[in-house]
């Protein structure tokens, strides 16, 4: 293969299911995986980290995945995913943006910047709709707002809480779902693998409970996965999909950094094997791609 | 004769209060409790004041002060004690509940867990308070299952003793208004309705205030609520329910009066001031 001297480093503090599988593909493909701990490492404004090829970003947090993606990428070495992906899906509202600006179909969404102003949003876009801290994982601190005074209470305690993510105020109309959502693994330009996410909840997270079982990836869920990874820059990416009533696939967010260890066994796929296979080929790329 | 008065802003209530002193001839000092030295082992202000009225805006600063005065034996408006169950709601619905004093079922929880169960078990709607505060804020009326999620949720990630502890208690359907009652020592000097189309009727966030006649029903129940809590200058609110009964919601230690003052005809300020000099 002509890559004795390949070696990529996994960028990460904590080491979860998906980071052993991918060290295990690493070392299954014969190729030097390192963990890089997140948690010790300095970075100098023009230095990167001597030795990799290639740098994964498995960062659980996302301000550290966001910063050093972009100290490395600024100079010079080659991350998966880029900054600008990190970026974009690292931000509900810049996700939600980047996906209206290419046409990618995603829930009627608005912005607010004071309680007040939410307030008026939402009673305009009618009950129930969804408020979103503008970062976060998990489907934490997610609301689904039904009524007046649930807006109330809920947007007074965001902006009690305070900061960047809470006092941003992200209205997602609410999608009715047939008691599960879609997501899909897109490497690169292709759709690997899709899961359903079946939840009696209306948040389906499977760090949530959500059971997880095998999607057919159909033409209509390959497309619109595709168009939302282009929309957002391309990579190692996880779309999530909501099925409309009216039939409609709609976009709801993209993760840069996503957890699959429940999509291995319900699709068959190898996608830390897939992971890997991306990292070679941006290791691989030429410069000035 | 010296009076302190314990205060950081100074509101209308403040200044009227100022005000009444000085009309009755009264000398005080204003005491800023942020300014104020408070030394553990030696007391600073004992021989300068007879008593010490307490209307600071903070009610930690009021606490802590309070506190303070009171191991140096100075005679404090209201007492510590009373500061101290008034300012906690958990202590306040306790106080009530030992004397018998009719108030809305509550329950408290001590984790989100508990706390849904709790009001899944209560019913919808039910009422979610911190456990300090003022002013109606961040009061949660909590009508389904999601919304108790999304509050409790955030209720955790603000975290802090205050939203640790989750107090919670059944809905009463007011006619749209609720009472509002002032006791000075073992008087209710007025009553007031505070209309609102909103369930928080607090005059701070738009209640309207209305004359209340004081019935015998009022007035009984807010003594009874005063002296629950320990007496002093009160404002008792009180609820309507739907099947006629009256309720004590909360006891306030430190009024705000100036919402009354649409609705009462009466030198307020001075009332208290009068209370105040006859503790001494």
């Amino acid at each position: 293969m002509g890559r004795v001297s390949m070696r990529v480093g996994v960028l990460c503090s904590r080491v979860r299911v998906e980071e052993k599988l991918i060290f295990k593909a690493l070392r299954d493909r014969g190729v030097d995986g390192e963990r890089v701990d997140a948690n010790t490492i300095t970075l100098g404004l023009s230095g990167i980290l001597v030795g990799y090829n290639v740098i994964l970003v498995r960062c659980l947090s996302h301000s550290r995945a966001l910063y050093a993606s972009k100290l490395l990428g600024d100079n010079g070495q080659r991350t998966v995913n880029d900054h600008e992906v990190i970026a974009t899906c690292g931000d509900k509202l810049l996700t939600s943006l980047a996906l209206a600006q290419h046409g990618v179909p995603t829930p009627r969404t608005k912005v607010a910047f004071t309680p007040r102003a939410a307030l008026e949003a939402i009673e305009q876009m009618g009950y129930p709709v969804v408020l979103k801290p503008l970062n976060g994982s998990w489907g934490r601190l997610l609301a689904k707002i039904n009524d007046r005074d649930a807006a109330e209470t809920i947007l007074e305690h965001k902006h009690t809480l305070g900061g960047h993510r809470h006092s941003i105020f992200y209205i997602q109309e609410y999608i009715e779902k047939p008691g599960r959502d879609i997501r899909s693994f897109v490497v690169g330009d292709k759709v690997i693998a899709a899961i359903y996410r079946h939840a009696q909840h209306w948040i389906t997270n499977t760090a949530r409970g959500g059971e997880a079982s095998a999607c057919p990836i159909t033409s209509e869920v390959e497309r619109i996965s595709r168009a939302a990874a282009e929309a957002v820059g391309g990579g190692v990416l996880a779309v999530d999909i909501l099925e409309a009533p009216d039939g409609r696939l709609l976009v709801s967010e993209v993760n840069h950094t996503p957890e699959f260890r429940n999509s291995i066994a319900p699709t068959g796929v190898d996608i830390a094997d897939r992971i890997v296979d991306r990292a070679l080929e941006v290791a691989d790329m030429k410069p000035g791609r | 004769m010296k009076l302190g008065i314990l205060c950081s802003r100074i509101r209308l209530e403040e200044k009227l209060i100022f005000q009444a002193l000085r009309q009755q001839g009264v000398g005080y000092d204003r005491l800023d409790e942020r300014h104020l030295e408070l030394p553990l082992q030696a007391n600073s202000l004992v021989d300068h004041y007879d008593v010490i009225w307490c209307r600071s805006i903070s009610h930690t600063r009021a606490l802590y002060a309070l506190n303070i005065l009171n191991s140096w034996g100075i005679k404090m408006v209201n007492s510590y004690a009373v500061v101290q169950t008034c300012g906690d709601k958990v202590l306040t619905t306790m106080a009530l509940v030992r004397h018998g004093v009719p108030t809305p079922r509550t329950v408290v929880a001590l984790g989100v867990e508990a706390a849904l169960q709790t009001i899944e078990e209560m019913g919808y709607p039910v009422v979610l308070k911190p456990a300090m505060g003022s002013w109606g804020r961040l009061l949660s009326k909590v009508n389904d299952r999601e919304t108790a999620e999304a509050v409790l949720m955030h209720k955790a990630s603000l975290g802090g003793p205050v939203h640790s502890v989750f107090y919670i208690q059944e809905y009463v359907d007011k006619p749209g208004r609720d009472i509002r009652t002032m006791v000075i020592g073992d008087e209710v000097v007025y009553a007031m309705y505070r209309r609102s189309d909103h369930w928080i009727t607090n005059t701070a966030r738009g209640g309207e205030a209305l004359p209340c006649p004081i019935t015998p029903d009022i007035r009984e129940l807010s003594l009874a609520a005063a002296l629950a809590v320990g007496g002093g200058i009160l404002a008792i609110d009180l609820m309507e329910t739907a099947d006629g009964r009256l309720l004590v919601n909360e006891v306030n230690h430190t009024p705000e009066f100036h919402g009354a003052m649409q609705a009462v005809d009466m030198d307020i300020a001075g009332k208290m001031a009068e209370y105040v000099l006859a503790q001494v």
